[in-house]
């Protein structure tokens, strides 16, 4: 979704819902990353380390993920300038999340300013940060 | 579990700023960003545009020493159970799937903490610059891991 109007300050973003983090996607991206933690594909490690019993998704996928959402909203994640996020908690499959922010800032350059966020069942926050996205 | 490492003096953590990595390159290959797209739920585009997490996979990848020898270089395991902390993406240009870019980069910062609860620990940071083959820096990462350190 593109919306057409300028946003303001203390506007909601659209929320992006991810209704179950896949485990064999995260086999795909330690292929893709040569990450050779075992956390993220090998339940038997997982539960070893005593983190519970599903994969951990990659800390990167969850910064994708709020990205997407701010790229649905501004009309495309090339639109983004800056993100800047603290990781705050693991992502584990089958976890349901959903990503939003509130716009902050609105600059006479045309720039938005935004806090963003990713949390588990909407409420747990796993992640969050600020953005700076180009706007028209 | 922890590493047999020493926990370096407050001066050795220190004379890591300024430490250059050898850097690289990294080409955005049209299979890998399909397949990123898939994983992280994005749009397959047509317009050649990149993913903006590819600007931090690109400088990862590019930086020239593995997570593992970033981890050594920081008197460090991943035994001793290093964090991240912060992940600061600029995308000053989009990047292009098919390009090549050069990775450059070095430590900015290392301190020493003392947390009430968490006991002592280090904050590195580094940056590194994405760069376009026509010579101009298409985005800049800035990462910081967190090291904790035994009682000394």
């Amino acid at each position: 979704m593109n919306m057409t109007t300028a946003p303001s300050v203390g506007d909601e973003l659209p929320r992006l819902v991810i209704e179950s983090v896949d485990a064999e996607k995260m086999k795909t991206m330690a292929a893709l990353l040569a990450d050779s933690n075992p956390i993220h594909w090998d339940v038997d490690t997982v539960r070893e380390l005593g983190m519970g019993d599903q994969p951990v998704n990659q800390g990167p996928n969850n910064l994708g993920y709020v990205m997407n959402m701010l790229g649905d909203w501004a009309g495309g994640a090339e639109r983004i300038r800056q993100i800047r996020v603290r990781f705050l908690d693991n992502v584990f499959a089958g976890d349901r999340l959903e990503a939003g922010g509130t716009v902050t800032a609105v600059g006479d350059d045309g720039s938005i300013d935004c806090d963003v966020w990713l949390a588990r069942d909407g409420t747990h926050p796993v992640l969050a940060g600020t953005a700076t996205l180009s706007w028209g | 579990m922890t590493s047999e490492m020493a926990t370096p003096t407050v001066e050795e953590l220190e004379a890591l700023v300024g430490r250059q990595f050898p850097g690289g390159t990294y080409a955005i290959e049209p299979w890998r960003v399909w397949l990123t797209n898939d994983v992280i739920g994005a749009p397959q585009r047509i317009d050649g545009i990149a993913h903006p997490m590819f600007c931090y996979y690109a400088a990862m990848a590019g930086l020239g020493i593995s997570i593992d020898e970033m981890f050594t270089l920081c008197y460090a395991s991943a035994d001793d159970g290093p964090m991240f902390g912060e992940c600061d993406i600029q995308q000053l240009r989009p990047l292009k799937v098919g390009a090549t870019y050069t990775v450059r980069g070095e430590i900015t910062s290392a301190v020493r903490k003392q947390g009430e609860r968490t006991g002592t620990f280090d904050i590195v940071a580094f940056r590194l610059e994405v760069v376009a083959p026509d010579g101009g820096v298409s985005s800049i990462v800035s990462n910081s891991f967190i090291f904790p350190r035994r009682s000394e």
